[in-house]
């Protein structure tokens, strides 16, 4: 595991079901997209691997289908 | 140290749902897959499993024992405490031993406990299932690899059955190859489109046309948790096709929509009830109306009214008093809690930390104070939930709060431990309990730092000593004594006056540590204070440590008589059953009945003792006993049976980095080599754990009587300076046999002489039975010159009655004693036993309750030594208790 103390990596969860902005907060602040195909897109900073578990988690404990979770490389 | 009660709720064993849908062909699944060691219902949230699971069970004919596990049985003693709880809702004292060994300041390592219980649990022939329920909380690797322990060793007779949201952490591809694993997953949990129907029309009382129960099955694709929020809803919809039109229309999340529209069909009063009670893990009238801090509706009567409306709240015990709601549920009412807190800003009673707070206060009013602190937590109240941690007395991470404790503090940032650093001096003892040595050290140290800065007063005082304390611990543990006392002493030095449960622990490790450098008067002087602390404060673990080791003190002064009495008063502290440390009492009092020649006596305190250290983390009692039994057999002539003990132990000693003990054990290897004849491997040992008088006793055999006296002497007046009693009467006892040896008649009858009046209070016979004929030939000169006749006699005939004992020995073989003879009522029952009688029969023959037999059962088979009863038939047989033909 790197030791940088780089900025926060980006993460891209999607899950099956829309959801509305009001989520924003219950997944720790990440932006809250709507896809055309009934899937939703949760965008945003997750701090480190701890933090993405605990987000998966809340997923998980929601009952909504899980279908990936992307890392964005900084440009 | 008491733990924390047991909830009931953790127990309950959910009643069966009367409009529950009849799903016979997973019924089916779960009672064929009894035979196997495990059925796991693994899938997500709102699948029904609990519904399931607790539908099943009602209908088997087993007994059936159920634990819903939470987050903090994620720490291994609570988990077992739990463990044996459920255990004990069907099989009343089942387990009482391990109770009393997991209070115990350093409980035995978990596997030695399942192992006792595993034990326990084979001695009954009953089929049983445990269920664990929410098995997906458990993410401490101690509790999997506990788990995994007790399916590998999982009686026949018991089944197990975990429901949870992931798979778990355990073996299961191994199951799965050997056929010991059932698996019901999400795909078999859906409600096929039949059982959908049955639902919706059945338990859920809609008349719908079959095109609008296919559109819900396939839009909720089964999910139960989604078709019955469906369901509530359209019971409060008049139009069921548009509903469920725009319903299959959405793509919005199942649950998120169907949550917004039962709320939105509930008075408001009902509404704010649900959102704001959904952050209590378990609810009751008046938790709930102190939530809310709302006359209006009376907590109990929403609670019914909820109950009624189908609206996913679950009751937690027969009387209608505890609920919770459906997990799935409450996490969407927080979700829309904390969404409406956001918006209206400034809206006191919405505030989620604010519900919590009173939460907390509601529990901490009826002394339920781990969940008050969860609750202090949550609020994110750092001040409350600390004081709470610490309580009136003992602190919470000592009575089964471990892990949420342990959670609260590593999610607290770095800033706000500084400013608090008793949280850190919290944060190290609740590390110390689990064990992780090193990461206790780097918070002391923090807590240092964080000390350096605040003004000292007397809490901070009281810190800098409970430091101190914690770190002569740490020492105790690796019986460094010079660090022990340093650090003892310090403690001493600061803490609060009123802190005396933390003086007295000090105290003790003061007391253990001179006792290591041989001090024993100083020793004397701490144990002594403990113990009368422990009169003014209450008796703790701490005042029974001091007892047995005021009384190897007293022992080693040879004080036989006192420090029987001190052993005996420590049986008392240990209660019933035995808290395992008395073994170290047997085995002094074990070691005492040997030198009063009581062999038989001896015999049956060793194997007590033994018992105890079972049930125990390893400890280097075990090498210690076995180096008392050694002597035994020493004594009654079984040689080769000592020397093999003798190598066990040092194997025992060597792998678990006892090397301290490693002298006591050489010692007695050197008795059972001189015994053998084998001089050179003797000498080489004394050499070797440089043992003074091994090597005067090595000397005398060789016959090199002057090298055997000049070993002694320096060794005679170093006891006597030191005041080490024992030695001191070891070795001149020693040095009369080889002043004889050497010719000096005289100096050697005189030395005996005083030996003999340092030897007769405390009643000593064997410390000069051992020395064989040269001793018997000394006491006889000794006897003609009128040198303390009536205790010269008195040896002197023992060693006609070891003779004589001996004599018969080699002619007969003795049969093994049994350690408690059976009872009148254990022989009946082992006797119907051996005609082939069940248990119910045999209750039925003598009239006598089905548990109650089971009890006798127990204790046959603890008394016989065995685990079946074919077993117990054949040893009874053998020992001729029953007889050998029917």
């Amino acid at each position: 595991m790197s030791n940088k103390r780089a900025q926060a990596m980006v993460y891209q969860i999607r899950i099956e079901g829309h959801l509305g902005p009001q989520w924003t907060e219950w997944f720790g602040g990440m932006t809250i997209t709507p896809e055309d195909d009934g899937d939703t897109l949760l965008t945003g900073p997750v701090e480190d691997q701890a933090a993405l578990h605990g987000l998966l988690r809340k997923v998980r404990d929601l009952g909504i289908p899980l279908i990936s979770a992307t890392r964005f490389k900084p440009p | 140290m008491p733990a924390a009660p047991i909830l009931a709720t953790k127990l309950f064993v959910p009643s069966p749902q009367p409009k529950a849908v009849l799903r016979p062909r997973l019924i089916e699944r779960l009672d064929e897959g009894l035979r196997r060691k495990l059925t796991l219902i693994s899938a997500p949230a709102g699948f029904g499993k609990t519904t399931l699971v607790g539908g099943w069970v009602a209908g088997i004919p087993r007994p059936v024992a159920w634990l819903s596990l939470d987050e903090g049985d994620n720490d291994p003693s609570r988990f077992l405490a739990y463990l044996v709880a459920a255990l004990q809702a069907i099989e009343t004292d089942i387990g009482d031993g391990v109770l009393g060994a997991l209070q115990s300041p350093q409980p035995p390592p978990t596997e030695a406990i399942l192992t006792a219980l595993l034990n326990e649990i084979s001695t009954d022939e009953d089929e049983f299932v445990l269920v664990l329920d929410d098995y997906h909380v458990i993410d401490a690797r101690a509790v999997d690899d506990a788990f995994a322990f007790l399916l590998e060793h999982l009686p026949p007779q018991m089944h197990l059955v975990i429901a949870t949201r992931e798979d778990p952490h355990l073996p299961l591809a191994r199951l799965r190859a050997r056929d010991q694993l059932g698996e019901l997953r999400a795909a078999d949990l859906r409600f096929t489109p039949s059982e959908a129907a049955e639902f919706l029309e059945g338990a859920m009382g809609l008349s719908l046309s079959e095109d609008n129960i296919a559109a819900l099955e396939e839009r909720t694709e089964g999910w139960i948790a989604g078709l019955q929020l469906a369901a509530i809803s359209m019971q409060g919809h008049k139009d069921a096709t548009s509903f469920i039109e725009s319903f299959t229309g959405s793509h919005r999340f199942v649950l998120d929509y169907l949550v917004e529209e039962v709320l939105g069909q509930q008075p408001e009063s009902v509404q704010a009830f649900l959102l704001r009670t959904s952050i209590l893990e378990r609810l009751c009238g008046p938790l709930c109306d102190a939530v809310l801090l709302d006359p209006a509706a009376s907590g109990q009567k929403t609670l019914e009214y909820i109950e009624r409306a189908n609206l996913f709240l679950v009751p937690l015990d027969n009387e209608r008093h505890w609920y919770r709601y459906h997990h799935l549920f409450a996490e969407l009412l927080q979700q829309r809690l904390q969404q409406s807190t956001a918006s209206s800003a400034g809206d006191e009673v919405g505030d989620v930390a604010e519900l919590h707070r009173r939460a907390s206060g509601w529990y901490e009013d009826n002394g339920l104070e781990i969940e008050a602190f969860r609750h202090a937590a949550a609020a994110h109240d750092v001040e409350r939930a600390e004081r709470l941690v610490e309580g009136e007395g003992i602190p919470l991470q000592f009575r089964g709060a471990g892990a949420p404790v342990l959670k609260w503090l590593g999610s607290l940032s770095k800033t706000v431990l500084d400013a608090r650093p008793s949280l850190w001096v919290t944060y190290a003892s609740t590390l110390m309990m689990t064990g992780q040595h090193t990461a206790v050290e780097q918070k002391l140290r923090a807590a240092e730092t964080a000390l350096q800065v605040t003004e000292p007063d007397d809490r901070t005082r009281d810190l800098v000593g409970r430091i101190a304390s914690m770190r002569a611990t740490l020492a105790v543990i690796q019986h460094d004594a010079e660090t022990i006392i340093i650090q003892s002493r310090r403690a001493l030095e600061f803490p609060h006056p009123d802190n005396l449960p933390v003086r007295t622990a000090t105290t003790w490790t003061l007391g253990y540590a001179h006792q290591l450098k041989g001090d024993r008067a100083a020793a004397n002087r701490a144990y002594t204070e403990v113990i009368s602390t422990g009169k003014s404060l209450g008796d703790s673990i701490y005042t029974t440590a001091a007892t047995i080791n005021l009384g190897e003190i007293q022992e080693a002064d040879n004080q036989l008589f006192v420090a029987t009495k001190t052993y005996r008063r420590v049986l008392q502290l240990a209660g019933d059953p035995p808290d395992p440390i008395a073994c170290v009492a047997y085995l002094g009092l074990a070691r005492i009945a040997y030198q009063w020649n009581d062999l038989e006596s001896a015999g049956q305190h060793g194997q007590q003792c033994l018992r105890l250290t079972r049930q125990m983390e390893s400890v280097d009692t075990v090498a210690s006993c076995d180096v008392f039994l050694a002597r035994l057999k020493l004594a009654q002539g079984d040689v080769d049976d000592a020397a093999a003990v003798l190598d066990e132990a040092g194997e025992f000693v060597r792998r678990h980095d006892f090397e301290f003990r490693m002298p006591d054990v050489a010692a007695a290897q050197v008795l059972t080599l001189l015994r053998q004849g084998d001089l050179a491997a003797a000498a080489h040992l004394a050499q070797r754990y440089e043992l003074p008088i091994s090597q005067a006793r090595v000397h005398l055999a060789q016959g090199d009587t002057s090298a055997a006296l000049a070993a002694l002497e320096p060794l005679r007046s170093q006891t006597e300076a030191k005041g080490w009693e024992d030695e001191r009467l070891e070795v001149m006892v020693l040095q009369a046999v080889a002043l004889q040896a050497h010719g000096e008649k005289d100096r050697a009858a005189r030395l005996l002489g005083n030996a003999l009046e340092l030897a007769e209070p405390g009643g000593f016979i064997r410390i000069f039975l051992d020395e064989g004929m040269p001793m018997a030939r000394l006491l006889s000169e000794a006897a003609v010159r009128e040198i303390m006749p009536d205790y010269t006699a008195k040896l002197l005939s023992a060693f006609e009655a070891d003779e004589h004992k001996s004599a018969i020995d080699s002619h007969l073989r003795p049969a093994q004693a049994l350690i408690e003879p059976l009872s009148k009522r254990e022989l009946e029952v082992l006797q119907l036993i051996a005609k082939g009688l069940s248990n119910r029969e045999i209750s039925e023959r003598l009239f006598l309750a089905l548990d109650t037999v089971k009890g006798h059962n127990r204790r046959i088979f603890g008394k016989l030594l065995v685990r079946r009863r074919t077993e117990a038939v054949a040893k009874a047989r053998s020992l001729d208790i029953l007889p050998r033909h029917n």
